[in-house]
């Protein structure tokens, strides 16, 4: 109720100005600020002490700090130069380049990249909360400041530490290292680039607005894993070291001999049964070797959740499975629900890179359609597969259901269920949000 | 950031400006001495909690002791006086750790629990700065070096802070600038200041017209609806046993009529000549005079004083000095709150002046009625008191005024209604006394009438408020009070059931603060001294037990070259130069054992973890190891020399 009707404060209060800051105080200058205030309290009466004069003094060094803010503003340019991806959660670093376009050298500028603002909508500030709201006290809350500017930042999706230039020479440049810390998976934006200086008593910053969009594609974050989470299906110590796999087979499987056909290699011609055979029928004879395939394994994605952390988990788990399970002679299906119906994407052994299974990940949303859809889908694609890891972010009887008919296909399966509590024992393992990466590494 | 000296300063001026230098001084020591010593000890976070919940604490106490003794201490002053020895073992204990910041969780208890981790941070070294200043310039006595040095420090404060896009030129112009700007404005802002206390002065004398003004009594005549009455007790009156407390508390006498109002025709005060304990002798005490306690706390820095009529001696007042107009109505200057003073008081004297003509002035504003009335022949002024009472027999007490608006009050009051509150019937009495040729007054005051057994006191309440009139007959002035008895029944009955709810716990309240107040500051010294012994010696305890490390007091650039010439006159080198002699230059980057490995002088390399120690351990090498390297090199350098001069002489036999 409270947050419904404070929700519109707060978007106010927050939604990015129309007319750009041309200034922010540096923590000095809050402090600065504060004192003004205070003495300015305290001083009113010139009668009972000398505060005002204090009070005349901070006021002054206020009002001097953002004038002289005017002299000395920056002649720069800026360019940004991305990362193709980025990891939910992974600091990573990218660098700006500033160019001075001045007569003058630069000195002491802070370089702040600035991400497109994204402010939840109502259903979301009143549906989802902070991790760990409940140990905030009660006043925190009840307020809900903080659940509305976790759920900001979220949206936005990237956290940023500003850099810094000490010198750039006349006409030159320099490269400003950035550090960036991707808050979720997704797209995030870009919206502007800020140069900022500082006035000679160091109290405020004037700011220097560059329009700079840019989008960045951040892939979602992944678990180290347990070799043993590896599925059956291969073989190794093939003749030629192939791994490829027997359900499967390789090409030095010998199968049978049969008669030359047009386009045969001469090199698979059997010549000690061609030798028998050209005496009666005239035709060589080839040998022939079990079809070349690979071990192709499948990666079954649920969203079904409303739980948007298990979608998350769910999603980081199933793409920690993508990366791992991905080498060069095997194949992965990665099978999902969407809104449009099942969609199933093969990365591996030319069809395509893992890259896309990820960033298909990186933009999956959770998805409500009737979980029978998935059914038909996973098991007409039951007989190219040898093994499945499932990961669920909800069990049902129709969860346990596809998984008995998975089984019934004689394809390895395992399952594992995200959950942030504890789920009755059952044919999975479950894996709890606040210990996914212990899970993982013990089961 | 390093306040290293302004701080110092800083605290020197607080102390010299509070007189607290004997805090001031150990405080500056402190502060200096972890600049020359280079031990921290390595405090955690719960430490931090301790010291900061024993900060909350102590600053809790002191606002509790200065709110009960604020009638010794100024409360906002004292406070940012002592504010800064409250803040300063937190600040001091975060300079002699391994900490530069404290995590507001350390501040703020409800943070403490949240598992958000907690990153905002202050400075406490510049918070501090901050208190110091503000509380040296909360005295008085102050005089005009406060500003240039209180400028200066926080010039230098801002000082580390230049940015290098500015020069120092730059830098201190805008300084000079910002200090005339200043000086300029806190002339102004002194100077509007005492324009504007001067003009609103005139504006209240002129608009605000309150009932206690000594000069003019508003009244509520003419006002309509219900007037509002509290039950707030004002004022709680000890009187010895057996002696009758008088029925009136005489606040305010005026003389002057007008429409809704009464103002005074003499205004000056005079100044009352008091002993050297404060006693205020009005007119030469007698032994029959009885004394009262009355207990009130003024708020107010100059206020009106409630006196029984005939007061004789005024002790205990808390206030500088009082004064006395020509009508009795007393003035304290420069009070504090103090809950109680004692007055003595002789009944039947006389408090205010003879009557002049201004004690006869009828009211213009109602001069039709009053003859309308005289008229009628119902006033006598042979017998004026029993005139007054046979004319108000049929007159009764009423709060409540009509709605309608009524062009003269007074004439309905009289002629219509016959009902009203206590103000309409002490106007109509001395206008009506004055219609009979009797000079008369009205005055203000409270009304004694409730007895509280509790307390054994009788209690004044705000709805006791109450108007009569004066009267001279036979050479004095007596009060007479036409407003009929019932009118303290009908003021209470509007009290609400938790009234006695309300009473007790304002009794209660009462009686701690008579006990603190009696109480002594000796009677508590010995229990702060030994508190401080206490915690001194658990402070001791603390610090020698903690876990300390050793830091270097030198900057990052001093230590990276500090690390860069250390060891740089190994005696190895030597030896890496009579190499390259022979041509052994080693690789960019290479290190010794695998330079002295590669080119097969492995025999060497049992002088490498020596020279190694010697050239990157902090600790280095003791003097007898260093000798010992050396001579391992002297004799490396030996068997080269001695090789060299070998292949010398082959050289000379093969030519």
């Amino acid at each position: 109720m409270f947050k419904d009707w404070v929700y519109p404060a707060y978007a106010r209060a927050m939604r990015p100005r129309k007319k750009p800051r041309k200034r922010r105080p540096t923590e000095r200058g809050q402090l600065v600020l504060t004192g003004a205030l205070l003495t300015a309290a305290l001083g009113m009466n010139t009668e009972s002490s000398f505060v005002y004069q204090l009070f005349a003094l901070l006021l002054c060094i206020g009002i001097a700090s953002r004038v002289t803010l005017r002299m000395a503003r920056p002649n720069v340019s800026v360019r940004r130069m991305l990362p193709r991806y980025a990891t939910a959660e992974q600091p990573f670093h990218y660098r700006i380049r500033i160019s001075n376009l001045g007569d003058e050298p630069e000195y002491d500028l802070v370089i702040s990249d600035q991400p497109t603002i994204k402010l939840p909508d109502r259903q979301q500030y009143r549906t989802e909360r902070e991790p760990f709201e409940e140990s905030r006290n009660a006043y925190d809350r009840f307020i809900g400041f903080h659940r509305f500017m976790y759920l900001q930042r979220q949206n936005t999706g990237i956290a940023m530490t500003p850099g810094k230039a000490d010198e750039i020479a006349i006409k030159g440049y320099t490269d400003v290292e950035v550090e960036a810390r991707p808050l979720r998976r997704g797209i995030v934006s870009f919206s502007e680039t800020q140069v900022m200086h500082q006035d000679p008593l160091g109290l405020n910053f004037g700011l220097t607005h560059f329009e700079n969009s840019e989008t960045l594609l951040v892939l979602p974050k992944r678990y180290r894993l347990n070799p043993s989470w590896q599925v059956s299906g291969g073989r190794n110590f093939q003749p030629g070291g192939i791994t490829a796999a027997w359900s499967v087979g390789d090409s030095d499987e010998f199968v049978s001999l049969r008669e030359y056909r047009d386009g045969d290699s001469m090199r698979k011609i059997h010549w000690p049964s061609t030798s028998k055979s050209t005496a009666r029928k005239q035709m060589p004879v080839v040998r022939e070797y079990q079809d070349e395939f690979f071990a192709r394994n499948a990666l079954l994605l649920d969203l079904s959740s409303n739980n948007a952390q298990v979608i998350e988990e769910t999603i980081a788990v199933a793409s920690s499975f993508a990366l791992d399970l991905q080498n060069t002679d095997s194949m992965l299906d990665l099978i999902y629900l969407t809104d449009n119906g099942p969609r199933i994407i093969t990365a591996g052994r030319g069809t395509s890179a893992v890259n896309e299974q990820l960033e298909a990940l990186a933009t999956v949303q959770s998805c409500h359609q009737p979980f029978l859809q998935l059914h038909q889908a996973i098991l007409s694609h039951c007989r190219l597969i040898t093994g499945c890891i499932g990961v669920f972010s909800t069990w049902t009887p129709e969860h346990e259901s596809l998984t008995h008919r998975i089984r019934a296909e004689s394809v390895t399966l395992r399952s594992l269920v995200i959950s942030d509590q504890e789920l009755s024992p059952g044919p999975f393992t479950t894996l709890l949000t606040s210990s996914i990466q212990t899970d993982l590494l013990t089961a | 950031m390093n306040l290293r000296g302004i701080q110092s300063l800083a605290l020197l001026l607080w102390g010299f400006q509070s007189e607290l230098l004997i805090f001031a001084i150990p405080m500056t020591l402190l502060w200096e001495g972890r600049f020359f010593f280079n031990r921290r000890w390595a405090l955690t976070k719960q430490d931090f909690y301790l010291l900061a919940d024993l900060t909350s604490v102590c600053l809790v106490l002191m606002i509790i002791f200065l709110f009960m003794n604020r009638t010794e201490y100024h409360f906002i002053r004292t406070l940012m006086q002592w504010l800064p020895i409250l803040l300063f073992p937190l600040t001091i204990t975060v300079g002699y750790s391994t900490h530069e910041r404290l995590t507001l969780d350390v501040l703020f208890y409800s943070l403490r629990r949240q598992k958000q981790p907690v990153t905002q941070a202050w400075d406490l070294d510049y918070l501090l700065l901050g208190f110091l200043l503000v509380a040296s310039g909360t005295s008085k006595d102050i005089g005009s070096f406060y500003f240039p040095i209180v400028a200066l420090l926080i010039f230098l404060s801002l000082l580390p802070l230049r940015s290098p896009r500015h020069s120092r030129r730059t830098w201190a112009l805008v300084c000079c600038l910002v200090f005339l700007g200043a000086l300029v404005t806190h002339t102004g802002i002194r100077e509007t200041h005492l324009e504007l206390r001067k003009r609103a002065q005139v504006w209240l004398a002129t608009w605000i017209q309150q009932r206690t003004n000594p000069l003019k009594s508003q009244t509520s005549i003419g006002q309509i609806g219900k007037l509002k009455v509290s039950d707030k007790i004002l004022y709680r009156i000890n009187a010895p046993e057996g002696v009758a407390v008088p029925g009136l508390l005489q606040e305010a006498v005026y003389d002057l009529p007008s429409a809704n109002s009464w103002s005074v025709l003499k205004p000056q005060f005079s100044q009352q000549e008091h002993t050297d304990d404060f006693i205020w002798d009005l007119i030469q005490p007698k032994a029959t005079d009885i004394p009262l306690d009355i207990y009130h706390e003024f708020h107010r820095d100059s206020d009106l004083v409630p006196l029984p009529p005939g007061t004789v001696r005024i002790q205990d007042l808390p206030a500088l000095e009082i004064q006395k107009n020509h009508y009795g109505t007393v003035q304290g200057q420069g009070m504090v709150p103090s809950p109680r003073y004692q007055v003595t008081y002789r009944p039947g004297q006389n408090q205010t002046g003879p009557p002049g003509p201004s004690d006869m002035v009828k009211s213009r504003a109602y001069s039709g009625v009053f003859s309308k009335i005289s008229a009628q022949g119902v006033l006598d002024s042979n017998q004026p008191l029993l005139s007054l009472e046979r004319f108000f027999s049929d007159f009764r007490y009423s709060l409540y005024q009509p709605s309608s608006i009524i062009s003269n009050p007074v004439e309905d009051f009289l002629l219509h209604r016959k009902a009203g509150h206590c103000e309409f019937f002490a106007t109509t009495t001395v206008l009506l006394l004055r219609e009979m040729g009797i000079p008369a007054r009205y005055a203000t005051g409270y009304a004694v009438q409730e007895y509280d057994d509790m307390l054994g006191m009788f209690v004044v309440r705000q709805r006791h408020a109450h108007a009569w009139a004066l009267a001279y007959f036979d050479g004095r002035w007596r009060a007479v009070d036409t407003t009929p008895g019932i009118w303290l029944e009908t003021e209470s009955a509007g009290s609400t059931l938790l009234q006695p709810v309300f009473d007790l716990v304002s009794n209660l309240t009462f009686l701690f603060q008579i006990w603190w107040n009696d109480q002594k500051q000796e009677d508590y010294e010995p229990y702060l001294y030994g508190l401080g012994t206490l915690l001194t010696l658990l402070l001791i305890w603390r610090i020698s037990t903690s876990e300390q490390v050793v830091v270097s007091r030198r900057t990052i650039k001093e230590e990276e070259e500090a690390a860069l010439v250390q060891g740089d006159q190994s005696p190895l080198f030597q030896l890496e130069a009579k190499l390259l002699t022979r041509g052994y230059a080693r690789k960019p980057g290479e290190v010794f054992a695998s330079w002295l490995d590669r080119i097969g002088y492995r025999e060497f390399l049992a002088l490498i973890p020596s020279h190694n120690r010697l050239r990157f351990d902090p600790k280095g090498l003791t003097e007898s190891e260093v000798d010992k390297l050396a001579a391992g090199v002297e004799a490396s350098l030996s068997q080269l020399n001695r090789e060299d001069q070998v292949n010398a002489e082959d050289q000379v036999v093969g030519n």
